[in-house]
């Protein structure tokens, strides 16, 4: 289900956040992520959050389409926060010991009620942050792009980016095609008296040979031939090879350049000047 | 009497959503026992769709389906059973197969469908028989196999099931001449000697004047014409428009006429069109 979160969800609109290099987005991002983490403070949160819904706006990705992509990860949302509060140990009793037996065994502190909603700040401002500029705004081609421009350094200490870069563009490029192929099997297997839906586990599980088996098969040939199709042009790697879409920074991704400095330094003051998680 | 009856059947892909298709619309259709039935059409005509609709993979949106004079959709949940009644061979049916040996792939069917271990090794060996299918080749892995011969244990995992009805949507496309003629044949000679009803998809319109006895014609999700092979291939402008062609000896006998030559124009087969000849030709004579 969190499959969904990440892939394909590409949101068409023209919009400052659209047209970023997809380095810049993958460079945000990353501190994004790093800033959510060291983040100690209520000030910091306010401001990460207030950030990100400022580009949500700009970026012209209705809000709605944004909570249907969290929708499937609420349970796990919910589950994480619950643990959080249960477990938490802490100084300050809010409910426990002294009002039920004790065998009970569920204490409750301020901390981890603080804990906890911190915790769910972060889950939900990460993924809002990682899909509004990984899937909703960026095309899979786009960022397969900026991961292979981006790291490109990294050759120079023989990591195959280009190679990686590709398998993932592949890979993105045939998930439609294996999902339709699968529904055919299904429909073959099915008009063979096959039953997928009743049955114990294992019963269950054995059902599924009769497509996994076809599916595997025709991927590997489907892969032999995208190989053969691929050598048949000329393809041997990423040595030599131009692109169609050559990436430059514009002003508006030295902004973002900023921004995610300004973004950083100030989520470092903070923490150093406004103290600890305070009630 | 009918084995198929559809009434007044309508399907639409992508239901209120922009990309609305209406695949079939108004179709009322009836498959006579015993025949083999072609249904022909352009590309993205619907014939597909139309005949997913005859085993309940895809539940229409209006209309009835009876099998057997009963409505499939009557009760839902037993929808599976009408799938050993209407025998389906999709389109490239050689991706299915999955098992160890020709055998046991083929076996799969009879075995869902719970009947006893004597009675599998025997729809086995028949079908086997029907498709072309030697004792050694019941004993490889169906990946070993050249792709026509996939095709034909494709073919025979679904005739083993024993359907009062087997669908076989383009059981000839991407096959050689031979190996066309070999399936086609070993279908035409199951249903002479198992008198099952069998329908067949297909563009080809040679197949279909060489094997069938009856044919629909689809066109943009509507059933247009619906007779023998006579009839519907002495509608020359109507296939026409649909998108199709007579059979290359029909054009013949048409150009025939049209110099002067008074032989009829319903003439679908080699076969036909040399008797038809022979007997002008004679007549001709006589008449000198």
């Amino acid at each position: 289900m969190g499959f969904d979160v990440s892939l394909g969800q590409y949101y068409e609109a023209n919009s400052f956040v659209h047209k970023l290099d997809p380095r810049m987005k993958l460079l945000f991002v990353i501190v994004f992520l790093v800033a959510t983490f060291v983040a100690k403070n209520i000030f910091a949160f306010v401001l990460l959050v207030a950030l990100i819904l400022f580009f949500v706006i700009i970026s012209r990705v209705p809000l709605r389409v944004i909570f249907k992509g969290l929708k499937p990860l609420i349970v796990i949302i919910i589950f994480t926060a619950v643990l959080n509060i249960f477990f938490t140990k802490g100084e300050n009793y809010l409910w426990g010991k002294e009002i039920i037996p004790n065998f009970w065994r569920v204490d409750i502190y301020w901390e981890g009620l603080i804990n906890a909603g911190i915790l769910v700040v972060r889950i939900v401002t990460l993924l809002i942050g990682t899909s509004l500029f990984f899937s909703y705004t960026t095309t899979p081609i786009e960022l397969t792009d900026g991961i292979e421009t981006g790291l490109a350094p990294l050759k120079k200490i023989k990591i195959p980016i280009h190679e990686f870069a590709m398998m993932m563009t592949i890979a993105l490029r045939f998930i439609p095609t294996l999902i339709d192929e699968t529904s055919k099997i299904m429909n073959a297997q099915k008009a063979r008296g096959a039953d997928f839906s009743s049955g114990g586990l294992i019963k269950r599980a054995k059902a599924l040979i009769p497509i996994i088996i076809p599916l595997f098969v025709s991927a590997f040939r489907r892969a032999d031939e995208l190989a053969t199709a691929m050598e048949c042009r000329c393809y041997h790697g990423g040595n030599g090879r131009t692109r169609m879409k050559i990436l430059k920074m514009k002003a508006r991704d030295y902004i973002m350049l900023l921004i995610s400095v300004a973004m950083m330094v100030s989520v470092i003051l903070l923490n150093i000047y406004a103290g600890g998680y305070s009630l | 009497m009918s084995i198929i009856e559809l009434v007044d059947v309508g399907f639409i892909y992508g239901k209120k959503s922009p990309y609305e298709i209406h695949a079939l619309q108004n179709i009322n259709l009836k498959i006579e026992e015993g025949c083999i039935t072609g249904i022909i059409g352009h590309t993205g005509s619907g014939k597909s769709t139309l005949v997913q609709i005859f085993n309940g993979l895809i539940r229409p949106d209006s209309g009835k389906v009876l099998v057997n004079g009963k409505d499939i959709w009557e009760k839902p949940k037993e929808i599976s059973k009408i799938r050993y009644i209407v025998g389906m061979v999709m389109q490239y049916p050689e991706y299915q197969l999955f098992a160890d040996t020709v055998w046991e792939d083929i076996a799969y069917g009879p075995r869902n469908m719970k009947v006893s271990e004597e009675e599998v090794k025997k729809r086995v060996e028949r079908s086997a028989y029907f498709c072309g299918i030697s004792k050694e080749t019941l004993e490889k892995s169906p990946f070993d196999l050249s792709g026509g011969q996939k095709r034909r244990v494709a073919l025979a995992g679904v005739m083993a099931m024993d359907p009062d009805v087997l669908v076989l949507d383009e059981p000839a496309a991407g096959l050689d001449p031979r190996g066309r003629r070999e399936i086609l044949g070993g279908i035409k000679e199951y249903r002479e000697k198992s008198g099952k009803s069998v329908v067949i998809v297909s563009h080809s319109m040679e197949d279909m004047a060489m094997y069938c006895d009856t044919i629909a014609v689809m066109s943009h999700g509507k059933l247009i014409m619906h007779g023998d092979c006579k009839t519907v291939f002495s509608e020359k402008e109507m296939l026409a428009e649909a998108g199709l062609d007579v059979p290359e000896i029909t054009n013949t006998v048409h150009a025939l006429r049209k110099r002067g030559i008074e032989i009829s124009k319903s003439i679908y087969t080699v076969d036909g069109a040399v008797n038809a000849i022979k007997e002008y030709l004679r007549g001709d004579k006589n008449g000198l």
